[in-house]
């Protein structure tokens, strides 16, 4: 027996155009919570994604017990009790529960000793027994589709249980829990390792490393930074190995001053394209110089009610009023002339034309007024003069300046140039759908303070997050929702995150 | 060997890789139309000098009564003014992300309504006829190609199914009124277009030579700075390309994505009825009923030889014309079927189609090679 129970050695794995790691080394012992902390594209994944035998490193050699393997695909990774839950779960959503984890390595029995079929019963019963050992609360005949995200985490927990896998992976588990589900997580991964699991931890967030893990790896651009003990290292050290330079933990937030009203929503309520209320008999107002922030877990209706508002959905029921003229039934470009700038969820599909040159896209807000046009004609050298300026201005770094194809940028550059659109339109009011989604740090913080300046110059900001901690680093006023549904509106002062959390999972009282 | 692939991979790959993609093309087309002659025992320089000499390039050995190097040039220059036409009809669409392959029924559809309603008209002067023709043209095509659009704003139906459907329904209406009405009782096709109204002057003597004057030509030439104008330099044409390029988008900042898939396809109409008049009352001078010219496929082939830019147009319908209107003469000097012509247009076509393929691939091999580099310097910095 070796000390360690996986030992990854000088990795080294190259994607066309980056090498993802670059000689990495790490050694795990057995039961131990190891994590490892990167920002996006730091080469986490890729590193799990080799031990789960989904890519073969391009060097290095991977040993497990001490005994070297080379992994094919992901069953023979399976096959030595490796398992891994992935950021996207990997559920088929009509099977049971039961039939989801047993699926490909079903108990069966042979009826008249010949016909094979699957003992169903006796797998609701196997995987029953199983979610009461491990306190993971499933009903095994329940349907995936019926089920929130995170009892469809603690599936795929449960199907490495069942396929008996010692070493279990997780990547980014906890970025779409609420805090008190991330608590439960944390807490079912304490019970896995004090089983005698060994847990890999897949994290951008440190607070839960320090939470739960006995060790951490700390990478940054493919390269193994350090390896620390999370007991002797303190968060600060941390975020500043992951980052490569000293980081402020905190966002700089003057204190509020509030003008009127500039958005007035009044009982929206919003269809999906299949008629379903997916926003329902919502009112809120922001004022000038006030970040309202929408807490809620994805797909509650967050992003149909920014939709709305920046005229891409129909409002069903309700109005909408900015600056005290209604807009229920304004096109998308009168609502953004009279000062609706929007910065939308999906940066590629909907932000940008990533086959469009950046001086293009920089364009997009303005290209149809003088002095960027005239009688429908495009002054070429006023768009390439704002680009550059604008280039300037928000630091958007690209390979040919104005001229080069968005879709070569990388995705921080193309939010920059994105944030710096619509904050260029000084509108009245600012909608930010996930701002920072897929950001590393240092983009993430020149996008939080843009934010800020434009709420200090008086803008009103409608800020939408998946992420509680922006939420409440940012905003001056939390509204909660559920199911469509605001749960509450409270000053961002008079809530913790653990209260904005219960609301997030519909409790009413919270 | 490497050298020739990295720089070969490099070119294909830069700002200017369509162009270069279809310049290759063309190579590769005539190394393997070459092979085929060879293979059928024929020489491939006499071929492809007779096909030069059939458009009127090169001179031939002999001229007929009346004929000469400028006439056979000019009718060149008929066949390439609609083929140019429509080739524009489909850039104008593809822009747009609408593939429009129904060039060919907008094409019949005004070609038959300005022959009908102009052309036998005999108490129109020709002065005013030929204009007539145009304005027809435009205006048959023009909507036809706006009801598609239409029909995928309201209804959803997607334009390669509309088109195909239309395409067939044109085409037999046509040829049903044709043949009950309009019918030539000798050649079985619609009666010929009057010298008056027709697009292009025929028996126009030059220097001895017999000539014709595609007057569409003219409009073609204009058609072609006025799409790459419309494309290139205005508001109207930069929201077409966004809504082409990522609907989404176009819509988030505040484009009427409907109005311009109705809009884009008006415009591929108008130019594909200018193709159809300049066809049919130019360069046929009549109508085969119940037959969809292959010029409006074609077209499409050129459109995406040419990179689907108006410029690139010009030179792709060049060349496929050059093989289309060199064939006869080609055919007769080599003593091979004349049907070679459109095998070689195929065979550069399905070259061209696979441009893109092969610019992808070359992006791919660059990354591996100038990664390879970077792979080996950190051991080179401990050698050293």
């Amino acid at each position: 027996m070796s000390e360690y129970i996986v030992e990854m050695r000088h990795i080294t794995k190259y994607f066309p155009g980056i090498t993802a790691n670059d000689d990495v080394s790490i050694a795990i012992r057995k039961g131990e919570v190891y994590a490892l902390l990167g920002e996006n594209g730091a080469g986490k994944s890729t590193l799990m994604s080799m031990l789960f035998g989904m890519y073969e490193p391009d060097r290095g050699e991977i040993l497990i017990d001490g005994r070297p393997v080379v992994f094919h695909s992901s069953n023979d990774a399976a096959a030595l009790s490796i398992g891994m839950v992935h950021q996207h779960f990997t559920l088929v959503e009509n099977y049971t529960v039961a039939e989801n984890i047993v699926l490909g390595k079903e108990p069966v029995k042979r009826r008249f000793g010949l016909l094979p079929w699957v003992d169903m019963a006796q797998a609701n019963q196997e995987i029953n027994a199983l979610s009461q050992k491990y306190g993971l609360a499933v009903n095994a005949t329940d349907r995936i589709e019926d089920l929130p995200v995170s009892a469809r985490q603690r599936v795929e927990i449960l199907k490495m249980l069942y396929r008996r896998a010692e070493i279990m992976i997780f990547d980014e588990p906890t970025a779409v829990l609420t805090p008190q589900e991330i608590e439960a997580l944390l807490k079912i991964i304490e019970d896995l390792r004090s089983d005698g699991k060994t847990i890999i931890l897949i994290t951008h967030k440190i607070r839960e490393i320090k939470q739960t893990a006995d060790r951490c790896a700390i990478l940054r651009a493919g390269r193994l930074i350090d390896v620390r003990n999370v007991a002797e290292t303190s968060i600060q050290e941390m975020a500043d190995l992951m980052v490569g330079r000293r980081v402020s933990l905190e966002t700089h937030k003057s204190p509020s001053s509030f003008g009127d009203t500039v958005l007035c929503v009044e009982h929206l309520t919003v269809k999906n394209e299949q008629r379903f209320d997916v926003v329902r008999d919502v009112s809120f107002s922001i004022r000038a110089g006030e970040i309202f922030a929408i807490a809620g877990v994805s797909g509650n209706g967050q992003t149909e009610i920014a939709d709305a508002i920046a005229g891409l959905m129909n409002a069903a029921a309700g109005t909408i009023r900015l600056n005290g003229s209604d807009i229920t039934r304004a096109s998308i470009r009168e609502r953004a002339s009279s000062g609706v700038a929007y910065v939308p969820e999906d940066r590629q599909k909907t932000g940008v034309v990533l086959d469009f040159t950046l001086q293009e896209n920089l364009s997009l807000r303005k290209y149809h007024r003088p002095p960027f046009s005239e009688h429908g004609v495009i002054h070429r050298d006023q768009v390439r003069k704002y680009a550059q300026t604008l280039i300037e201005r928000y630091d958007i770094r690209s390979g040919q300046g104005p001229d080069t194809c968005v879709r070569s940028m990388s995705g921080g550059n193309q939010q920059k140039a994105i944030v710096g659109r619509e904050i260029e339109e000084a509108a009245a009011l600012i909608i930010f759908v996930q701002p920072t989604r897929g950001l590393d740090i240092g983009a993430i913080e020149h996008v939080q303070a843009h934010i800020l300046k434009e709420r200090d110059r008086g803008a009103a900001i409608l800020l939408i997050s998946l992420e509680l901690d922006e939420i409440m680093a940012l905003a001056d006023t939390i509204g909660v929702i559920y199911r469509g549904e605001l749960q509450t509106i409270a000053p961002a002062d008079g809530m913790t995150a653990n209260e904005v959390g219960r609301y997030m999972m519909g409790v009413k009282e919270a | 060997m490497k050298k020739i692939r990295q720089g070969l991979a490099r070119l294909l790959s830069g700002p200017h890789g369509m162009f270069w993609g279809s310049v290759l093309s063309v190579i590769l087309t005539i190394l393997t139309a070459s092979a085929m002659l060879l293979i059928m025992g024929k020489n491939p320089l006499i071929a492809f000098n007779s096909f030069l000499q059939g458009c009127g390039f090169v001179p031939k050995a002999k001229y007929g009564g009346g004929g000469g190097m400028l006439g056979d040039f000019t009718h060149f220059l008929s066949y390439l003014t609609p083929m140019l036409l429509a080739s524009l009809a489909f850039i104008a669409a593809f822009k747009a992300g609408l593939f429009n392959i129904g060039i060919s029924g907008q094409m019949l559809l005004s070609g038959f309504l300005a022959t009908v309603l102009v052309a036998y008209n005999k108490q129109l002067p020709s002065a005013l006829s030929r204009p007539l023709v145009i304005l027809v043209g435009i205006v048959a095509g023009g909507l036809l190609g706006a009801l598609v659009g239409y029909l995928k704003y309201r209804f959803n139906i997607h334009e390669v199914v509309s088109t195909i459907m239309i395409n067939y329904i044109i085409s037999y209406l046509t040829g049903f009124f044709i043949n009950n009405s309009y019918v030539d009782l000798m050649t079985r096709t619609s009666r010929p277009c009057p010298p008056g109204a027709r697009l292009t002057l025929t028996k126009v003597v030059i220097g001895g030579v017999n000539c014709v004057i595609p007057m569409g030509l003219g409009i073609a030439a204009l058609a072609v700075v006025l799409v790459w104008f419309l494309f290139s330099r205005t508001t109207f044409g930069f929201e077409l390309r966004a809504v082409g390029e990522n609907s989404h988008c176009a819509r988030y900042f505040g484009v009427n994505v409907k109005r311009s898939v109705v809009a884009a396809m008006g415009i591929s109409g108008m130019l594909a009825g200018l193709a159809g008049v300049t066809y049919y009352l130019g360069y046929t001078n009549t109508i085969i009923p119940k037959t969809l010219s292959a010029m409006g496929y074609d077209s499409i082939s050129v459109a995406l030889l040419g990179g689907a830019s108006p410029l690139g147009a010009v030179l792709a319908a060049v060349i496929v014309s050059i093989f289309h209107q060199g064939s006869n003469y080609m055919s007769s000097t080599v003593g091979v079927s004349k049907e070679i012509a459109s095998l070689i247009t195929g065979i550069l076509l399905l070259y061209a189609s696979c441009v893109t393929y092969v610019r992808a691939i070359c992006d791919r091999f660059l990354q591996r090679e100038t990664h390879g580099d970077e792979a080996k310097k950190p051991e080179e910095v401990k050698a050293s």
